[in-house]
């Protein structure tokens, strides 16, 4: 078949239906918000090992806000976030940050920094006052330096690369961390789409080869459904759909979630959907 | 009649009003009060026997002038620098025109030991130029070019530079350091007479030249494309407004010494009221401006009486809150 | 690429990586510090040559005169300047790391002028108060400007960078004028003496200064030792620092305060020194490229030595006279904050 010649075999397992894993990182019940707005009502999560699970919504649907409160940046005013059975909030942050990583929305590194310098601070939570630097954090650096393809680059200044590949490094900086979930805010938003093919790629063999629970807030449709192994879609601050693309993403879901009419059909070589938006009209726009 | 008119119309008599009444009293007002009637008198019916009248026309008329005259000055020069760089943070004192001015006058009085007081609005003007070029082009060799930030920046930057070299200067010429402290900080008192008779036609000249560019300068607050657009020669109505920038700046700062935030707070205190019509803004930044030090300088000498503030503390005491006003409300 | 010596210790439980570069660069600014300071020993209106000069320090010259000039007035006020520099380098460093903005410095945000305000008014109002006092109330004004500048430029919102240095500049002018009223009001004497210790001087430095900067001195290295992990992290963003494991809102308060720490120490002792915390970290930047712990104490080198020559420059220069080590700072640093300004990220900074 031809999709086998272009997408590894282990990429498109959710299609093939293999067991599940339990789910790790658990939110129940979420409710928060800023101020007396809440951005979340009432919200459960779950995200499994060996999934990339997608959050997609319109803007100011709570996307972000939940994926800040599954990495205990911001508080719940009621439910709670459970890692591996333990409340989040209740943890050291330090502990969470052994198995927890989060890759926040549009980063900048400081001025100079040198991508090596960039992906060693990954090591942080695996250090301390007397155990500065060990022959354990230079190893995961070379790893995730190699995983992203930056390691041609370790010496060069952050803020001299590309977009894509300043991406890339921050990406190895959360892989450095070597924890088993990775959460990551809007990563491709402003790349070109070879980029964010790339980008989406790594992340999914991060999770389906190495086992890792991988969670991402994405704007684009089209390439969340490309690549997640689950999709979560919100709306106004509550889970509307959630499950494997192809069940979740459907003409009605999309009117309900984004307000958009657009018809949905499967791609020639992955069979994942893929959403055609149409405009009042546009069917009465013919081809020259 | 627009509205506009008609509303600068209606407000001219009121700020008129506010004028002579604040130049009464700041005229009534000092180590002796005097009632405003006696005030009234020793201007229109003078009589050289009566002490009151002698003070009043030869020590504290001359003072409220020149109140009147910088406030005005300052104020004008900040709103045009507001609308011509579409910068709300603009003003002399902050983009290094008056540290440039006051380098370039105790530089001279250093080097020539004094000089004639003719030249001394020259060499503030000279000064001036110099402050606001250096500003001007560190702000503009910026990766980000003349921004807001950037230009207050180097107006910080070279402030506190030239005023290092001044300190420096005046340490070198062993003059005392009191002189120093009440001349840089600005103030009112004691200014010569003679001064002000060689400044006057920079002040003249430039709020002559500030009324009549207030059209166009309208036109380049909507930025300068659109300035363009309206057919608005741009690069002449720049250089034009700096000219009137720098005369008004240089002839204060001679005058009074720095005055810190005059040129800020009045062009914003006047845009809610008249709107963004420079043909409004430009007069009544002259008359509040003008009302403002009035007030201001009458509070430097009441505050803490029979000790008396310098005017310039008073400014930057309340210039520097709305300062930070500004940058949390338009930035 | 830099290089690095791998370092393990007591069966790898201590292990850390030292970076050769870097730690050649700081042992070459030592040897600066300690050649500036020579000649800095040997500079003054009372002639003393160098044999003399090491055989009072030895103990060995008799003559009172020369023993009085270098152990009374030129080795204090050599440690002073050394000492006073260095902590406010750090300040600069810790501040620019913690709030992301290279642009910040003690001096241009208001907190040397919160440090000046509370030391002015105790010296005019309360003049029979002890000395001693000065460093606690420098330091409670300088906390409390520092605070409030945070405060007013809502740290939340987008920008804050700027608008945390704009408010900076404005809090600055205010609080500059309030100090001057006060010299206005203050008594002749009183504001003779904070007049002179507002120009920023070493001058009239004596042991008193360096026992008061020694011990705060000694109290910061620990804490500056502590502080290089979380300024990592945090240099990243709060979010990026949260991620990574760090407990930010304690960690960005105890920056701050250690930051605040060491300029109110050094502003007590001699006054505003302008730039030296804005300027130092950033040449030590220039100069090597290196980790947060290596770079603080690379910025605590350098400002020790922009100081001491500051104030070498200020004697030397135009004898007789003395200018006052703040002069010269702010001659030399404006200059190079302007050369910041031109060379800074307009992406993130401008």
């Amino acid at each position: 078949m031809i999709r086998q010649a272009l997408y590894p075999e282990e990429m498109l397992h959710s299609d093939g239906k293999t067991a599940r894993l339990a789910p790790r990182l658990v939110g129940r019940g979420l409710h928060v918000g800023y101020g007396k707005a809440m951005v979340l009502r009432n919200v459960d999560f779950e995200a499994a090992p060996g999934e990339m699970t997608v959050l997609v919504g319109a803007n100011g649907c709570g996307k972000s806000t939940l994926l800040k409160t599954l990495a205990r940046v911001l508080h719940p005013q009621a439910g709670e976030v459970r890692l591996d059975g333990q409340p989040i909030h209740g943890m050291s942050t330090r502990e969470v940050a052994r198995r927890l990583a989060l890759l926040p929305q549009g980063p900048v590194a400081p001025e100079g920094l040198t991508v090596r310098e960039l992906v060693a601070q990954g090591r942080f939570p695996h250090q301390s006052l007397l155990r500065q630097w060990s022959r354990d954090d230079a190893a995961a650096v070379e790893r995730a330096m190699a995983a992203t393809d930056v390691s041609a680059f370790a010496d060069r200044a952050v803020d001299s690369l590309s977009g894509g590949q300043r991406q890339r490094c921050w990406i190895a900086m959360v892989l450095a961390q070597d924890s088993d979930h990775l959460l990551l805010d809007e990563p491709t938003t402003f790349l070109d789409l070879k980029v964010q093919v790339d980008l989406m790629a790594l992340l999914a063999r991060v999770a389906r080869q190495e086992g890792r629970t991988v969670v991402l807030v994405l704007h684009e449709i089209n390439v969340a459904a490309a690549f997640a192994d689950r999709i979560v879609m919100m709306r106004a601050g509550q889970v509307v759909a959630a499950g494997a693309p192809r069940e979740v993403i459907t003409p009605a879901s999309l009117r309900k979630v984004f307000d958009l009419e657009a018809d949905v059909i499967p791609a020639p070589r992955t069979g994942r959907p893929v959403c055609i938006p149409c405009a009042d009209g546009m069917d009465k726009v013919s081809l020259p | 009649m627009k509205p506009a008119h008609l509303q600068a119309v209606a407000g001219a008599p009121v700020v008129l009003g506010l004028l002579v009444l604040t130049f009464g009293w700041h005229v009534s007002v000092g180590v002796k009060a005097v009632p405003l009637a006696t005030v009234a008198d020793a201007l229109l019916d003078f009589d050289p026997e009566v002490f009151d009248h002698v003070v009043i026309r030869d020590l504290r008329l001359p003072r409220a002038v020149f109140a009147a005259v910088v406030g005005a000055s300052l104020s004008v020069a900040g709103a045009l620098m507001q609308g011509v760089t579409r910068n709300p943070l603009a003003e002399p004192g902050l983009l290094g025109l008056m540290a440039g001015a006051s380098f370039a006058v105790v530089a001279a009085g250093a080097l020539m030991g004094g000089g004639s007081s003719a030249l001394l609005p020259l060499i503030a003007a000279l000064g001036a130029l110099g402050g606001a070029g250096l500003v001007w082009g560190i702000a503009m060799a910026a990766p980000s070019g003349a921004t807001s930030l950037s230009l207050v920046l180097a107006g910080a930057a070279v402030t506190a530079f030239l005023y290092a070299a001044v300190t420096l200067l005046h340490l070198l010429d062993e003059q005392t350091f009191q002189n120093l402290r009440v001349w840089l900080n600005g103030t009112l008192a004691g200014r010569s007479p003679e001064v002000f008779w060689w400044c006057l036609p920079w002040f003249a000249g430039g709020l002559a030249l500030a009324f009549l560019l207030a059209r166009q300068v309208t036109a380049l607050a909507m930025g300068e494309e659109a300035a363009i657009g309206l057919g608005v020669n741009v690069a002449r109505i720049k250089l034009l407004a700096l000219f009137a920038v720098v005369a008004l700046t240089a002839a204060s700062v001679a005058l009074v010494g720095p005055m810190g935030f005059v040129g800020l707070v009045i062009p914003h205190a006047v845009r809610l009221l008249v709107g963004s019509d420079y043909r409004l803004i430009v007069p009544y930044s002259a008359g509040l401006g003008a009302v403002y030090l009035l007030a201001i300088d009458v509070v430097a000498r009441m505050v803490l009486a029979p000790v008396e503030v310098a005017t310039g503390l008073v400014t930057a005491l309340v210039g520097g809150p709305v300062f930070v006003w500004l940058v949390r409300v338009r930035l | 690429m830099t290089r690095s010596v791998m370092v393990e210790l007591v069966g790898g439980r201590l292990s850390l990586a030292l970076l050769v570069w870097p730690l050649a660069v700081l042992v070459l600014l030592a040897c600066a510090l300690l050649l500036t300071g020579a000649f800095s020993l040997l500079t003054g209106s009372y002639g003393l040559s160098a044999p003399d000069v090491l055989a009072v320090l030895r103990g060995t010259l008799p003559e009172a005169v020369a023993g009085t000039v270098v152990w009374e007035f030129r080795f204090p006020r050599l440690l002073v300047a050394m000492l006073a520099g260095a902590l406010l380098a750090l300040s600069g460093a810790i501040l620019q790391g913690v709030t992301r903005n290279p642009l910040a410095d003690p001096s241009l945000v208001g907190v040397s002028q919160g440090a000046s305000l509370a030391v002015v008014s105790l010296i005019i109002l309360a003049p029979q108060a002890d000395g001693a006092l000065r460093p606690f109330a420098a330091f409670a004004g300088a906390l409390a400007v520092a605070a409030l500048i945070q405060a007013m430029s809502g740290a939340r919102t987008t920008g804050a960078t700027m608008r945390f240095v704009l408010t900076g500049i404005g809090m600055a002018a205010f609080i500059s004028a309030v100090t001057s009223t006060l010299l206005t009001y203050g008594r002749i004497d009183g504001a003779l003496s904070a007049l002179g210790w507002l120009a920023g001087s070493v001058h009239a430095a004596g042991w008193n200064e360096v026992r008061a900067l020694g011990l705060v001195g000694a109290m910061i290295v620990p804490a500056a030792t502590w502080a290089a992990r979380p300024l990592g992290a945090l240099r990243m963003g709060p979010e990026v620092a949260v991620g990574l494991g760090l407990a930010v809102s304690p960690a960005r308060v105890g920056l701050i305060t250690l930051s605040v720490a060491a300029a109110a120490a050094a502003v007590a002792a001699v006054g505003p020194l302008g730039f030296v915390g804005l300027v130092a970290p950033h040449i030590a930047r220039r100069v090597a490229h290196s980790g947060p712990g290596l770079h603080l104490a690379l910025s605590a080198a350098t400002g020790a030595l922009m100081v001491t020559l500051a104030d070498l420059i200020g004697r030397a220069a135009f004898v007789p006279l003395q200018i006052p080590a703040g002069l010269v700072t702010a001659l030399m640093g404006a200059p190079l904050f302007v050369a910041l300004m031109l060379r800074a990220q307009s992406r993130q900074n401008l």
